[in-house]
């Protein structure tokens, strides 16, 4: 009995993980880019914190940042700024959420988190705001 | 019980296949992510799942399938590096031409071969006929990643090496294979890997071409903006087999050709204004059309260059080059806002942000003072290039140029311009010893050209007619930048402008008819004031 469900398990994780990396998101820094620049740099800007290049950051410590999630020292979180919902909040002004308003939230955080890791002091090429 | 758990197994079993096939099937609109962009993702490629050990091993693997790109490249100004003018008759192209930025490719290949599309010109030596050293990756990379440091021939870095050696500086290695398997169409990063660096640095040459055009706003390029129209370069420069079209050895001043239409067999340059907008582009203000008989579009909608935040390089002195500190080092000296405007090595600059453009007349004749041409004036100005155009010829429009001056080394005995040896860690390059003597016999015994041993410096001018960065029609000129006193096209002739134009027999007659008339009316007025007839007070009151 204990093979028959170690069995199924092991069958269930084989498909789950054939599944995922059949679908494995390949992100796209150059939208990542667009996205930093056009959403994220022009709320910046206007911020007391003023712009946040991504070469002002290591590649692990942009991985550390993106993994806890927290914006603005934990008031809220940095995928909010990334979702379906913030961007319709902003299309209207903002062309980069209108021209992304459809992309799924996981893959635009993909996307960015590509574009801060390439572009990190550390990175393949360390990246400025503009 | 036993057979209970094995239904159970079998049904979670069954569940995961449902959810897999759900997963690998999806409707359209859940429909899995995928490049949209091409039909062929290379990752999947064996040929491309290995390592590469060197760069041409992966050409190699892309001939494999594409067997004819390299053959097409080599037909092209990319691999060729030279053109033959088939107006002037000028052989020009990199490899031989003079310019007033770094000078001349001539003995200083390794450096100036790193944005060759090829691999290993390290000399004049190299094969131009060999397959594997096209560079398929600088055109198709889509990382970001793929880079060909100077001083190396065009190679890239596969491993983590110092460079320059003994610098201490250690460029990291690519993962060429990453490279490889990500392959996908040219874009404005890998274009702009070459052209918004030329003459040594961000935006130094072109002024309308920098590293801001990689991801642009729609204020500094209606056509390339990022969220907006997001033209890539080759939207305009449509390439055919692998040749790429625009030149500014042969550009198209004034296209008569109109729009280029789908299924027309059309030989004309596609990367001009009017092959998509025609030459009577203004449907509201129809007057605006007229200009385009006498303005190129450039002129009013690129009001100013190098807006991207990247300053342009307007001036370059080499005559003061040379100079070193008390310890006999190099200096660098810099702008307030931290821009190089010196450099041991290389002189005195003088740098630009939004920059007017001058302008002049065009007709798409482009010629240049070439290595073995005469300097009959070396107290004048030399042009490295001359735009041929003139208001009566039919063929020109005033064009918007950048026009970049400075001072080079000439041969004031044989009366040419010189060719250093700049780059290079050996003792004759310049760069690197800062002694002109050594460094142009060097360049010039390279380029096969005579050297009298004397070295003056003479002014030059270069050309470049401006026709990126191309502002929204709000922010296009308007009529006061040009008609006027001073205006914009103050010092361009040839043409009738009203508001800045004036005929003394046409203002005296207009003038005269406008005083005529005046006193016409006063007088007028006057004669009728004066024979007004006053009422009788007897005939007021008995009505």
């Amino acid at each position: 009995m204990k093979s028959a469900s170690s069995l199924s398990a092991a069958v269930l994780l084989a498909l789950l993980g054939s599944s995922l990396s059949a679908n494995a998101y390949d992100a796209d820094w150059k939208r990542g880019r667009i996205y930093y620049r056009s959403v994220c740099t022009s709320c910046h800007v206007a911020m007391p914190i003023g712009t946040v290049n991504p070469s002002a950051k290591t590649m692990a410590e942009w991985a550390s940042y993106l993994q806890a999630d927290k914006h603005a020292k934990g008031k809220d979180t940095v995928k909010q700024y990334l979702s379906k919902s913030y961007r319709a909040s902003i299309k209207s002004a903002n062309k980069a959420a209108e021209k992304f308003a459809d992309v799924p939230d996981q893959e635009l955080f993909d996307d960015l988190k590509a574009f801060v890791t390439k572009g990190a002091k550390d990175g393949d090429t360390p990246a400025t705001c503009s | 019980m036993k057979f209970h758990r094995l239904v159970l197994a079998g049904r979670f079993c069954l569940l995961a296949l449902t959810s897999l096939l759900m997963t690998s099937s999806p409707a359209i609109g859940d429909a899995k992510p995928l490049k949209l962009s091409t039909t062929a993702d290379h990752s999947k490629y064996k040929e491309l799942q290995r390592e590469f050990s060197s760069a041409p091993e992966v050409t190699k693997a892309c001939l494999a399938c594409h067997t004819e790109a390299a053959g097409q490249i080599h037909r092209t100004k990319h691999w060729r590096w030279e053109y033959l003018n088939p107006v002037s008759g000028q052989k020009l192209g990199k490899k031989t031409i003079l310019n007033n930025f770094c000078i001349s490719v001539a003995s200083n290949y390794s450096a100036c071969t790193s944005c060759h599309i090829g691999y290993g010109w390290k000399d004049a030596s190299f094969d131009f006929t060999s397959e594997e050293n096209v560079d398929c990756l600088v055109c198709h990379d889509t990382t970001g990643i793929y880079k060909k440091p100077p001083g190396l021939a065009g190679n890239p870095v596969l491993k983590d090496t110092e460079l320059p050696p003994g610098s201490g500086k250690i460029v990291k290695g690519i993962d060429i294979a990453k490279v490889a398997q990500k392959v996908g169409k040219s874009s404005r990063d890998t274009c702009g890997s070459c052209h918004f660096f030329g003459g040594g640095g961000d935006g130094v040459k072109h002024g309308d071409l920098d590293s801001s055009l990689a991801a642009p706003v729609r204020e500094l390029d209606v056509h390339m903006d990022a969220t907006g129209l997001d033209f890539t370069c080759a939207s305009c420069h449509k390439t055919s087999s692998h040749d790429v079209a625009g030149s500014r050895y042969t550009p198209t001043a004034m296209d008569k050709e109109g729009v280029h239409i789908r299924g027309k067999e059309d030989k004309s340059n596609p990367a001009t204004c009017v092959s998509c907008h025609d030459n009577a582009p203004h449907k509201k203000e129809a007057r605006l059309n007229q200009h385009a008989s006498k303005l190129a579009c450039q002129t009013c909608h690129i009001p100013e260059f190098a807006r991207g935040g990247v300053a342009t390089k307007m001036q370059w002195d080499w005559s003061t080059a040379g100079e070193r500190d008390a310890e006999g080092k190099q200096i660098v000296r810099k702008d307030e806002k931290g821009r190089i405007i010196y450099e041991s090595r290389k002189g005195s600059f003088v740098l630009g942000e939004n920059v007017k453009p001058e302008y002049l007349w065009f007709n798409g004749d482009v010629r240049y003072t070439l290595e073995s041409d005469k300097i009959e004036n070396a107290d004048g100005i030399v042009r490295i290039n001359s735009l041929g155009g003139r208001p009566d010829d039919g063929k020109s429009l005033i064009w918007p140029v950048k026009v970049f001056r400075g001072a080079q080394p000439y041969d004031p005995v044989n009366k040419i311009l010189l060719k250093p040896h700049t780059a290079g860690n050996d003792d004759t390059g310049y760069w690197k010893n800062l002694v002109w003597d050594k460094a142009i016999a060097t360049g010039m015994r390279d380029a096969g050209l005579p050297f009298s041993g004397q070295v003056g410096f003479v002014k030059t001018e270069m050309f470049w007619p401006i026709t990126h960065m191309v502002a929204p029609k709000e922010k296009a000129l308007g009529c006061g930048e040009c008609h006027r006193d001073n205006g914009r096209l103050a010092g361009v002739t040839g043409v009738y402008l009203p508001g800045r134009d004036a005929s003394k027999l046409v203002d005296t007659l207009g003038w005269g008819l406008v005083l005529l008339a005046a006193v016409g009316s006063l007088g007028h007025g006057l004669m009728r004031l004066l024979s007004r007839r006053k009422p009788q007070g007897g005939d007021m009151k008995n009505g």
